[in-house]
């Protein structure tokens, strides 16, 4: 997707010649990795003759290959991580900084494992939590923060325990332009953590009840939950459903929405990593071009939804 | 007769099912009611100020502001059935929805800063009011066709079961107006 004429510009003027002393980095860490890779393949392969030949000076090449692999991938980690850092300081915070200057950028920071909670997007609680890309600023009347998180439960015991993602991607966190007191869920699939069962015992479940509402288009996309019915509608007016229907359609297909504390939440899944750039491709005007339109598509959010077209008791 | 006792007790307990079924959505309704009934009556709280504050500016528009003064009256004063509350309601959204309107040939009234603070609360009022009907509609619906299927409908009839009536959800509640004041 290209970014509009006043980045092209920006870009030109600003980011281009900041892009040649980063690309040389990225070279480096390119062939490090490649050295890397190489280092543990001849490993692989001296070992093979290791185990056939018996030969002593080969087992000695073996364990230096090795050692001599593992010392790169540590290298690597380092060197890719201080190139990352550059790269965003560089770079992402310039874009940040031109789309609003009054905007904050944490790059190591993310949203807080409480406010994730306070969302009630998702009823299992995360073991690991991780995250990065932290932004956040007042755009016009609403304020706004988001980050990239990765979220995840032990699943399983034993032999079988294992890591299962619950979360990864773009998580949003908007001032609701309406006061509520309850709490509303829009998911777009069942949460089985719903269930009968789970609703009878469990503090967050039992006083939600299933809002029906009169969109069927809106019915079939989406589940609304909320523990008042009266006020899930004065927040789902007709319009924005239809609002949050065509969000849906640009963010992609599992997006949900919670509407908690005055706060509306976005949780977006992203397979990919936002801000991250990657060692083997070239950055040139597209790569950062689609760093613009992220930040740009997550500040959608707020002008799509009109959070900023405020109701009397909330300017 | 082991089987007609059996067959009988399934009945029985069908019956008391449905019973139940539908003692529940008329609840339903009397709550979605209840709700909305706070609602209207912040409403009618607002109108005598919306009178007040308008009337000075609106000369040509006499009659309909007495209208609205005289069905807020007949509303307060109604104690009968919600269907009648609903009716009358929807009368009341007619007339209001005139005068929004008609707000736009008055530069001066929409200059004034009482008036925006009116406007303002009304419009919070009129989308908590929409957001209440449309719970009420829902609540109707699911009410309608609980007592309109088979076999449900049976026990209804028996239970002298009724329709009620829908509040009417105006094309400019979809988009509720909203002012913006700097």
């Amino acid at each position: 997707m290209a970014a509009d004429n006043n980045f092209k510009q920006f870009y030109d003027s600003e980011l281009h010649d900041l892009l040649q002393p980063l690309e040389t980095e990225r070279h480096a860490v390119k062939k490090l990795a490649v050295f890397t890779c190489l280092l543990f393949v001849a490993a692989v392969i001296a070992f093979i003759i290791t185990s056939s030949s018996r030969s002593a000076i080969a087992g000695v090449l073996t364990l230096i290959l090795f050692l001599g692999g593992i010392i790169a991938v540590v290298r690597l980690y380092y060197r890719k991580k201080a190139y990352v850092s550059k790269y965003k300081e560089a770079i992402v915070r310039k874009i940040i900084n031109f789309i609003d200057p009054s905007f904050q950028y944490d790059p190591g920071s993310h949203i807080s494992r409480t406010d994730y909670n306070a969302s009630g997007l998702f009823i299992e609680k995360p073991e690991r939590f991780k995250g990065d890309d932290y932004i956040e600023g007042k755009r016009d009347k609403t304020f706004f923060c988001f980050s990239e998180l990765h979220t995840e439960h032990k699943v399983g015991s034993g032999k079988n325990a294992h890591w299962e993602t619950i979360f990864k991607g773009l998580f949003f966190i908007g001032d609701f332009n309406k006061h509520f007191q309850g709490r509303t869920y829009v998911w777009s699939e069942y949460n089985p953590q719903l269930n009968f069962l789970n609703k009878l015992f469990s503090s967050f479940a039992w006083d939600l009840a299933k809002v029906k509402l009169e969109s069927s288009e809106f019915e079939n996309r989406f589940i609304v939950y909320s523990t008042d019915q009266v006020e899930a509608r004065y927040i789902l007016t007709p319009s924005f459903m239809e609002r949050l229907s065509k969000l849906q359609d640009m963010m992609g297909q599992k997006t949900a929405f919670s509407f908690v504390n005055t706060n509306i939440y976005v949780a977006v899944p992203i397979k990919d990593d936002l801000f991250e750039p990657s060692v083997f491709s070239a950055n040139d005007y597209n790569t950062i071009g689609d760093y613009y339109n992220t930040v740009q598509m997550v500040l959608g959010i707020i002008d799509e939804l009109k959070l900023n077209q405020r109701l009397w008791t909330k300017e | 007769m082991i089987i007609i006792a059996a067959i009988l007790v399934f009945l029985l307990l069908l019956v008391i099912i449905i019973y139940n079924k539908l003692i529940r959505r008329k609840n339903a309704v009397d709550n979605a009611f209840f709700s909305m009934d706070v609602m209207l009556k912040k409403r009618y709280d607002l109108i005598p100020q919306l009178v007040d504050t308008v009337k000075g500016y609106m000369l040509h528009e006499k009659e309909l502001l007495t209208n609205l003064t005289a069905m807020r009256q007949k509303s307060m004063e109604l104690k009968s059935s919600a269907n009648d509350k609903v009716v009358l309601d929807n009368q009341i959204n007619d007339i209001l929805q005139q005068i929004f309107i008609k707000f736009e040939n008055y530069p001066d009234l929409k200059a004034s800063e009482n008036f925006l603070k009116l406007q303002g609360a009304i419009n919070e009022t009129e989308e908590q009011l929409a957001a209440a009907r449309r719970f009420y509609n829902a609540a109707v619906n699911d009410y309608h066709n609980a007592i309109e299927m088979f076999p449900s409908s049976l026990v209804a009839s028996w239970m002298n079961m009724k329709h009620k009536t829908y509040f009417n959800i105006p094309e400019t509640d979809k988009a509720v107006p909203v002012i913006t004041i700097n």
